[in-house]
Order: C-alpha cells, then structure tokens, then sequence
C-alpha cells in the first residue's frame, strides 16, 4: 500500500501567513481520512525559531515534526532561498516510524550524543524489525563523525541510516533542528522506519582527485596535524599560493571548492573532507574523521562533474529500488554544489524530475555535510559522514 | 687426514665458488637498485611536476569560479534591474516607486539589506523611503544616526558618485561608520539625483562577511540609483504636469460656469424680451385692428363721400396699419416659436408641391420683373419631414427676398439635393449680394442690410429671424453664402421622414 504524501510551500514574506500557507497546501493533498503520523519540515533560516515551530506544531494538531534549516529548500516548484516546505506523511498500518529528539550536543561528547539518539530511537522499536534511519543535525557540530559512530553503535554498522547537516544562508554562524514544537541549534533528530517498505538511495560527489597523493603522516580525529611529514597548513595553502592571513578568510569558500579526497580501505570511493577551521595555523581541522595514514588527494569539481554525479546518484537510487515506484523523494545537496553550480543549480533538480518523473513529491535541503552509506567492496555498505554530495532517498510504501 | 684435507680443499672451492656467485648477484642487485632508485627519483620528479601543475590548475580554476560567479551575479543582478527597470519607469506616482522594489530584487542583486532616503529641505530632514531587511527598531536607529550626521550624508549626495565597503575613498573613518551604522559588513551607497525636488541616496548591504563586493555590483547599484532618480523625476514632473492640468481644467470649469451663468441671463433677458415682445404685440393688435376697422368704413364711403386729400391720406392709414399688421404678426410668431408655444406640426409632406404652390404665388411679381426663375426637386429630395404651412412660409419669406434685391431680368434659381438624414434647399439669386461684414447679422432681429434697396424698400427686419426661428424649430440648419455684386444663396435643411 503506497504512503499518503501531502506538501505545502509557504513562500510570504511574512512568516505566519507562510507557515499557514504551507500548512493549508500540505493538508489539502492528504484527504481528512488519512491520519497524518509525521510531518517533515524544511526551512530557510527566517523560519527557524520556536514561534514558528510553534505555530506549526498548532496547526498541524501535534503531529510529530522533524526537519532542519537551509541555505535553501529544494522542491518540485523549484528551488527556493526562501521559504518553508512541510511533507504530511500517513503511513499504511504495515509501516511504522519512531523519532525521536537529543540536545547539547557539545556538552556531552558526540559520540555520547548519537549513542543516546540511538538507544531513545530504538526505544519504541524493540519487536519490530527497522528498515531505514534518517538523521538530521546541527551542521555546526565540530565532530560530526562521532555523533555517527555513536548512533551506529546502537543502530548496527551496516543498517541503512541517510541524513543531512543542517545549513545556514552561508554564514556558517548558526543551524537548526526541528523536533515537535523545538527549533534547537546543537542537537540532532532522527526516524526510523520499519515495516513493509521499499527505498532506495543513491549518493556521489562528482569530485576529480587532483595533483600527487599524499599520506597523512599525524591526525587525531578530525583534525590533520602533518602531511607527508610536513606541516598540513602549509602543504594545503601551497596549492593556492595563499598567504596564512588570505587562506584564513577564504577557507570556507576554498575549502568547499577543494575539499580533501580520502581514500578509505575496502571502498569504492573516496570521501570528500571540507576543512572547516585551522588550529594555530599548522594543522587542519576537517568536518569528518581523517584517520592518520590514509592516502588523500587534494580534489576538485567542475559543473559538468557535479550534473553528471547528481544523474550517477539518481540512477543509483533507482536501482535500489528494485524498479518500484517512490511514494516521495528526499534530496540531500550540499552546499558547496550549489555554490559551484551557480545559476544552474535547477539542472540538478531537473535531472531529479527527469528521472523520477514530476509528479513524485520531492523535497530536499542544501547541507553542510551528508550522512549515507559508501557502496562497498565486500559488503552491504557502511555510513559515512560525507561533504559536498548529492544523496538521493526514493522512498515508497 | 687425505680426506679431511680433501674436505677442507672442497671447501674453500665452494666457498670461492659461492663468493663469486654471491659477489655477481650483488653487483646485479645493486644495479637493479640503482635502477629503481633513478625510477623512483624520476617517478617522484614526475609526481612533484604533476603537484606543481595542480597548483597551477587549482589556482586557475580559482580565478576561472570567481569569473564566472561575478559573471553569473551580474546577469542574476541585471535580469532584476531589467524587471524592475520595468515596472518603475511606467509608475509616475513618486510614492508607488519604492514600492516596486522588494525582497527578491535585493536579494537577486546579491544583497539582504537595502534601504533609501530623500532629504527634505523643509523639514530639514532625510526622510526614508524604503526598508528592506531590517526591522522597525533597527531602522529608528539608522534613522536616528543619519540624522546625527545630515550634513555628511548631504556631501555624500554632492559627490554624485557611488561608494562603498571596498572603493577607494578620501574619508574611510566615514565609510567604516556607514557599515556600524547601517549594521553590514559590505555596503554600496550611490546618489539619488533627480532635476527636479529632493535628492536622496540607496544603500545596499550585505551582512555576511563571505560575500565579496566587487566592482559590477557597484555598477549595478549604481544603475538601479539613476534608474529611481529617473523613475523620480519622471513622476515629479507627470505631477507637475498633472498639477497644471487639474489646475487648467479647473480655470475651464470656473469659465464655463460663468459663461453658462451669464448664458443663463442671456436667456432670460432674451425670455423677457420675447415676453415684452409678444404682450406689446397683443397690446398693440387691439387698437391696430379697430384703427384698421375705423379706417376701412369710412374708406367704404357709407359714412359719406370722401374728399380725395381725405381719401389719400386714409388709405395711407389703412397701408401703413397692413404693414404695422404685418410687423405686429411677425413679431409675435417669432416670440412664439422662441418660447415653445408654437410646436411645427411635422408630417410627412411633398416637397415639390410646397415649392410650386409658392412659385404659382408668387409667378404675378416674377413676371413683373421679368426675372428667370426656374427650380428642380428631384425624386429623392422630394419627401421631408415638415410642418407644411411653415415651411412654405419660409420658401416664400427667402424667394420674395430674392425678387425683392434681384435686378429685373436676373435670374433666381431654387434646388434641392438629398442627404442621409435630410433634404438641403438652396434659394439662389443673381441680386446685389450682402456685404461680408452684415453676413453674421442677417438672422438678428431688426437687422437690415444697408443697400439702396433697402433704403426704398420697406422691410421690418423679422423676416429672415421668423425663417431661422421655423427651420431651428425643425432641428434644421440655415446659412447664407454671399458676396457683394454677386448674387446670394439661402440654403437650409429639412429632416427627411423616419424609415
């Protein structure tokens, strides 16, 4: 039986007559029989604050929300810097979805926190056999990668789990979550879904690795002390021909245009690591893990690369789904995609609809980081955090 | 001992034998080594120039993105200005202009905050114009601030130039305190210089310290500043015209009121006079027909016989009361026909038959004076819309007029043509003609052209108003076509029957 989708766009200016247009599209395409069990919201920035989730959490009658803030929100009407998208979900009797909420992140450790995001997920799931996880977190957590080796400790290494960092309108100074009635910065929500369901997804970057490999010869974490026993500072500006004060104001941008490839044992593709700060200007500190003595290589995107990543991820999800129809799509894109795509960031929508067809409800963020399995060479696939990917999630009754 | 010697001998052999294999495996390994290492070295030279050519891609590419992000800004930044270039030059109300500008436009010129002001001479004051991105506390504040400093934000508006975050400028204390003022981390102010009224300035901004302002956004903001100037002076000067207009059409209304006032005395004077006219006229017919009745006994001599001198001057009296009859008659239609009292009887009537019965009347003096006449009312122009006694009232009225001021063997010549709507009769004659300057008086009352014709001829000046008066009475038109020694043409229309 298919899942019941119902979405609303709320374009205004003014935020409460948004939220209530959003609200009033999405209920009319769900009939009044249908009981709504989730809703999934995405917003940009304006939106996210408590009175909105509020007023939100109102007029949907209590129905469960989780969701996340963007530079923008991809949908089947296009794509929009801003606005508030709202998905009503009614899910057959043989599905079945749990969600659930943690906070203060920072104070608890990450990998604590996606332990406990984990362990309240599977709380209400105890008999029932999951299928799919989605994760959404604040896109500023420093240690992104441990919140996810936290939740896939207790949701199992090889469980399908996909999701996104929320985003900013590109001033990295603030995101947010969305849980019920919460719009809370450092903290992460989740699903999980079992039951008598099909999806399928598909995630590539479109990166070409540039100039020689290199080994990390000192990394803690996420943070790259030594390249090829050199200072990672230097190794890193060296391609730019910057000097320490220019390659500090330009790293966000740089970094999202030349992320760093790593090149991990026993998968197919490489992950793509943004360098989000620098500590005492010699070593780099990275979004995800780089482990120490992993072979990276200094990467780089051009459009034609990133359309034609984005047409390999949709088949890919196509092909997970064994052929079934999707009763809606997630889109994951990060940020950096939209930076370097530019004016044609709707070809990638495009491509999406193409190969979907239009009217499959469609929605989607811009991310600061990904979460998704890497199609490995001996198993199933492992999740990994990710940058500057498009994940592709087709998911149906 | 042989054999143990043998053994040792053996030995040693061996030995030499092994250190000779083992010294040439060496020296083969060692070359071998050798030849890796030069790979290596060469592998690691071709590596470093593969790094180094990295560089040089990654450095272009950098240079290519920022080309290309510019390139897409500005096409983003100039389909906005041409949207709305657009709607602001067909606004010409100064206040709708401002509001043309939204959200959206900002953004897609690469900004989140924008806002404008006018300098207000009287008040002494900028007042603001538009607001976007910022909210209502945030803006008091500006509004305050640049109050603070009017005189800085004025020599802003006399440099005539734009600035901003990044362009090089003679005060930059000045231009950090716009971005703490104006609460961004990039701005773009540039001049609003309209001809006529106040002259302002818009600033964009941005907050985000990641947005680099470059040269084509200043361009662009410049553009959009002339456009609004533009857009301003556009729509002060429609007001201004609009201003004259209303101001004209409202002198126009002043002087049609007063003509229609005035037209309203007119009339009443003009109802009055008819009014004197018509009770003088039936005051005046009582004793004129008793003096009449008098003079006809005594005239009839069954009073007695008259003496000739008597008789003579009697029936000078009886001339002159037919005449002032006449006169008194005339007058007293016309007064009619201006109040209303007397409707034309319209029915549908025989044009032709009007005209012969007035020729068959009046053929005695046409003879007498031996004057060709001749007339023609073809088929189509025979049928008209009239009150038949009026109408040959007017025909006999104009030909008596042209028999009266045509010369003996003239000519006189009466044609009629059909129009849409209705029939035109033309009464032409070869007589003196009118002078120019008595052709617009011909149709007042008492007026008589001055010609020797005239001087002889007695006439009371009504005949041709009592004509005007019946044809205006059948929504007709009469008008004469003259010139001096050459004969006149009367010509007037009749409505012709309803289909």
């Amino acid at each position: 039986m298919a899942i019941i989708v119902g979405m609303g766009l709320g374009l205004d200016r003014d935020l409460p007559v948004a939220v209530q247009n959003a609200v009033r599209q999405a209920k009319a395409n769900v009939h009044q029989s249908y009981r709504i069990h989730l809703a999934i919201v995405f917003s940009t920035i304006e939106f996210a604050s408590p009175q909105v989730l509020k007023t939100l959490y109102a007029l949907l009658g209590q129905v469960h929300i989780v969701g996340a803030s963007s530079l923008g929100i991809i949908t089947n009407q296009g794509i929009f810097r801003h606005g508030l998208a709202i998905m009503l979900l009614s899910f057959p009797k043989n599905i079945f979805c749990s969600t659930s909420f943690v906070q203060k992140i920072s104070a608890k450790s990450s990998t604590n926190a996606g332990e406990e995001l984990g362990e309240k997920l599977l709380f209400s799931f105890k008999n029932t056999q999951r299928d799919l996880g989605l994760v959404f977190s604040d896109g500023l957590i420093r240690d992104t990668s441990g919140f996810l080796y936290g939740l896939k400790e207790r949701l199992g290494w090889s469980f399908p789990l996909a999701g996104a960092c929320a985003s900013d309108n590109y001033e990295f100074k603030k995101t947010f979550v969305y849980f019920n009635e919460q719009a809370s910065s450092d903290a992460a929500c989740g699903i999980i879904w079992g039951g008598k369901m099909n999806f399928g997804l598909g995630i590539k970057h479109g990166w070409k690795a540039l100039g020689q490999p290199r080994t990390v010869t000192k990394a803690t974490g996420n943070t790259i002390y030594e390249i090829d026993g050199q200072n990672a500072v230097s190794v890193y500006k060296d391609y730019f021909d910057f000097d320490i004060y220019r390659l500090k104001s330009e790293l966000k941008r740089l970094s999202i245009m030349y992320p760093i490839g790593v090149y991990l044992e026993g998968e197919e593709e490489c992950l793509l690591r943004n360098v989000v700060s620098l500590e005492n200007d010699k070593a780099l500190v990275c979004q995800g893990y780089v482990p120490e003595g992993s072979g990276i290589r200094l990467m780089i995107g051009t459009k034609e690369s990133c359309l034609a990543a984005t047409q390999e991820a949709l088949n890919e999800a196509k092909t997970n789904l064994l052929g079934r129809q999707a009763d809606f799509v997630f889109v994951f894109d990060s940020i950096a995609r939209y930076m370097l795509l530019g004016r044609q960031a709707g070809k990638e929508l495009d491509i999406i609809k193409q190969g979907l067809g239009k009217d499959v409800p469609i929605m989607g963020i811009y991310s600061f980081g990904e979460q998704a399995p890497l199609k490995a060479v001996n198993f199933q696939g492992k999740v990994y955090f990710h940058n500057q990917t498009i994940s592709i999630l087709g998911i149906g009754g | 001992m042989a054999f143990t010697e043998f053994l040792i001998n053996t030995l040693v052999f061996c030995g030499i034998i092994l250190s000779i294999v083992l010294a040439i495996l060496l020296l083969y390994k060692t070359e071998k080594i050798k030849l890796l290492e030069q790979s290596i070295a060469k592998l690691k030279i071709s590596l470093n120039e593969m790094d180094e050519q990295a560089k040089l891609i990654v450095r272009t590419d950098m240079e290519l993105n920022k080309a290309q992000e510019e390139l897409d800004k500005k096409i983003v930044g100039l389909y906005a200005l041409q949207r709305l270039s657009r709607s602001i030059s067909t606004t010409l109300e100064e206040n709708l202009i401002f509001k043309m500008i939204d959200f959206s436009v900002i953004e897609e010129l690469g900004f989140e905050k924008a806002c404008c002001f006018l300098f207000d001479e009287g008040l002494n004051q900028f007042v603001l114009q538009l607001n976007i991105g910022y909210s209502r506390g945030e803006i008091e504040g500006i509004m305050k601030m640049v109050a603070s400093d009017i005189n800085r934000y004025l020599e802003l508006i006399k440099e005539e130039s734009t600035t901003s975050s990044i362009s090089l400028t003679t005060d930059p204390e000045f231009r950090e305190k716009m971005g703490k003022v104006f609460r961004v981390a990039s701005f773009i102010a540039s001049p609003l210089l309209p001809k006529e009224g106040s002259k302002g300035f818009f600033l964009a901004g941005t907050m985000s310290r990641e947005t680099l302002i470059s040269e084509g956004d200043e361009e662009l903001i410049t553009i959009l500043a002339n456009q609004l100037g533009q857009a301003l002076e556009n729509a002060r000067l429609f007001e201004k015209t609009w201003r004259a207009h209303q101001e004209l059409e409202k002198k126009v209304e002043e002087r049609t009121r007063e003509l229609s006032k005035a037209l309203e005395e007119v009339k009443m004077i003009s109802r009055r006079k008819t009014d004197f006219v018509s009770s003088v006229a039936h005051e005046l017919r009582t004793p004129l027909t008793s003096i009449k009745g008098y003079a006809a006994i005594v005239l009839s001599e069954k009073l007695g016989t008259l003496p000739p001198p008597l008789k003579e001057r009697l029936e000078k009296i009886n001339r002159h009361s037919d005449e002032l009859a006449q006169l008194v008659n005339d007058l007293l239609d016309i007064s009619r026909i201006e109040s209303g009292r007397v409707s034309m009887e319209q029915q549908p009537q025989d044009l032709k038959s009007i005209v012969e019965e007035v020729v068959d009347l009046l053929s005695i003096i046409i003879k007498e004076k031996q004057i060709e006449f001749s007339y023609s009312v073809p088929q189509e122009a025979q049928s008209v819309y009239v009150d038949r006694g009026q109408i040959k009232r007017v025909l006999i009225n104009l030909i008596n007029n042209a028999i009266k001021f045509t010369p003996s063997n003239g000519k006189i010549t009466v044609s009629c043509s059909s129009g849409d709507h209705e029939v035109r009769v033309d009464v032409q004659d070869s007589g003196y003609g009118i002078p120019e300057s008595s052709i617009d008086k011909i149709f007042e009352e008492f007026y008589r052209v001055d010609n020797p014709i005239n001087q002889e001829a007695k006439g009371t000046g009504l005949g041709l108003p009592l004509v005007k008066n019946i044809i205006e009475a059948h929504k007709g038109k009469i008008w004469v076509k003259s010139k001096l020694g050459n004969g006149s043409t009367f010509s007037f229309t009749l409505p012709k029957p309803i289909q």
